[in-house]
């Protein structure tokens, strides 16, 4: 029977445990992940040569880059489950709640280790100076709390969908657009100094707690079967 | 139905070719507006009610619900076509270039982009009930999105677009000939919107209760 107790029970932090595992025997997310952000990054640094990049021009990538990578990593958290066949059992273990924060978890973790890869390389290879570090790391949590939440809903959408890959980064682009244009205009003024006070971020967390709520409801109807 | 559609179509068009005066500023340009702004508006609504129906669905679980959505959305994505087209023409021939990202540039292709996403994921599902229930979802997800791009989105950026015609002050900043017949277009591209929504899901209703036709009652 599906636990309906509270959803930070047991389950969650088994779900989460499981796949903390899961990824710690195989390396299959983190290593494609890891590498697939330094190759973009490479990419971009070798192309420009060395050139001095706009802040905003350089939040704009940093963005692109973050974006895709989490594309690239995240689309498997339940195609994993379904190719493995082991979506049943989830399904029978864990109410909705647990399994969506459980997943939510995982993912955020992965794209915490995947940003803090990221950054440090952005800085070095990029040449970029920045000058509120406090403010871009701000950033970068928020926007990654939005892309963790509308990433694990959409990858719960396609578990049955056919041509998974390209169609998640279709379904996940158009829902993050409204944070995304924020983070990347707040990135610019953590780059360039000009900070214009906290009512871009507020949004960015206004935005994280509405998707959060919604994805929560909406994971509830995807779940039952 | 649809001859009285047609002849209110033929009127309105007169109008607009032989009543409306040059608008300042625009002048004749300002034409494109009367195909622009229904088109538009239907491409919003045809959102509205795609997200409407796909509560419904949710709430019910009957499949009618769910072709609503679908028809709804499939057309909005064609009047957000031609929205983004004539816009672009628009913004070309009185600030100079086809695109620029203006707020409200991008809203319109943020819609598009949802539309698109939309209609692609009920393509890659295949299970009629999955596909339904998953885009219904989806549905609902993206139309969260619209408060923050068009109340939070315009704030942050300048825009050139001219206010729209339910703006803040309330007013309406427009000739009386002009407005009426902008209210014509408005109802007019509205009915043919709804006249082409009633056909796309009488069509699928046909097409679902074929095979169930005898000894079923519906």
């Amino acid at each position: 029977m599906p636990d309906k107790s509270s959803i930070w029970d047991k389950p969650l932090w088994t779900v989460l445990t499981k796949d903390l595992t899961c990824e710690f025997r195989s390396r299959q997310a983190l290593g494609s992940l890891g590498m697939f952000a330094l190759i973009t990054l490479a990419c971009v640094s070798m192309s420009l040569g060395g050139a001095v990049l706009e802040p905003q021009l350089a939040a704009a990538l940093l963005w692109v880059v973050l974006f895709f990578a989490a594309m690239a990593g995240l689309a498997r958290s339940f195609v994993q489950e379904q190719e493995t066949g082991t979506l049943f059992t989830l399904r029978l273990y864990a109410s909705a709640p647990a399994v969506f924060f459980g997943k939510l978890m995982f993912n955020l973790v992965l794209l915490m280790g995947l940003t803090a890869m990221i950054l440090p390389l952005f800085v070095i290879l990029l040449n970029v100076d920045v000058l509120l570090p406090e403010v871009l790391l701000l950033t970068v949590l928020l926007g990654n709390l939005g892309i963790g939440t509308v990433s694990t809903l959409t990858a719960a959408m396609l578990t049955r969908a056919q041509g998974k890959g390209a169609l998640f980064t279709v379904l996940t682009f158009p829902v993050l657009l409204p944070q995304f244009l924020s983070a990347v205009s707040v990135t610019t003024q953590a780059l360039n100094g000009a900070f214009t006070g906290y009512r871009e971020l507020l949004f960015m967390a206004g935005y994280d707690g509405l998707m959060l709520a919604a994805a929560m409801l909406l994971f509830d109807i995807l779940w039952q079967d | 139905m649809k001859v009285v559609l047609a002849l209110w179509m033929a009127a309105v068009a007169y109008g607009v070719f032989f009543l409306v005066p040059p608008a300042e500023g625009l002048g004749y340009l300002v034409r494109i507006a009367f195909f622009h702004i229904p088109v538009a508006w239907v491409s919003v609504l045809a959102f509205f009610q795609s997200a409407l129906e796909a509560f419904r669905y949710l709430r019910t679980r009957e499949p009618r619900h769910d072709w609503r959505s679908s028809a709804a959305a499939a057309l909005g994505l064609g009047f957000c076509l031609l929205a983004t087209g004539s816009g672009a023409v628009f913004a070309k021939l009185t600030w100079g270039a086809y695109w620029n990202w203006d707020p409200r540039q991008t809203t319109i292709f943020v819609l598009l982009l949802i539309y698109g996403a939309y209609l692609a994921l009920r393509a890659s599902l295949e299970e009629a009930e999955l596909r339904a229930r998953i885009s219904a979802v989806y549905a609902l997800l993206s139309f969260l999105t619209v408060p923050f791009l068009v109340f939070v989105l315009p704030r942050f950026y300048y825009s050139l677009h001219p206010e729209p015609l339910l703006n803040s002050t309330g007013r309406l900043q427009m000739e009386p000939g002009m407005l009426v017949v902008l209210l014509a277009a408005v109802g007019g591209v509205t009915a043919i919107y709804w006249q082409l929504w009633r056909w796309q899901v009488g069509r699928q209703e046909r097409q679902y209760e074929m095979p169930l036709r005898e000894g079923v009652n519906r």
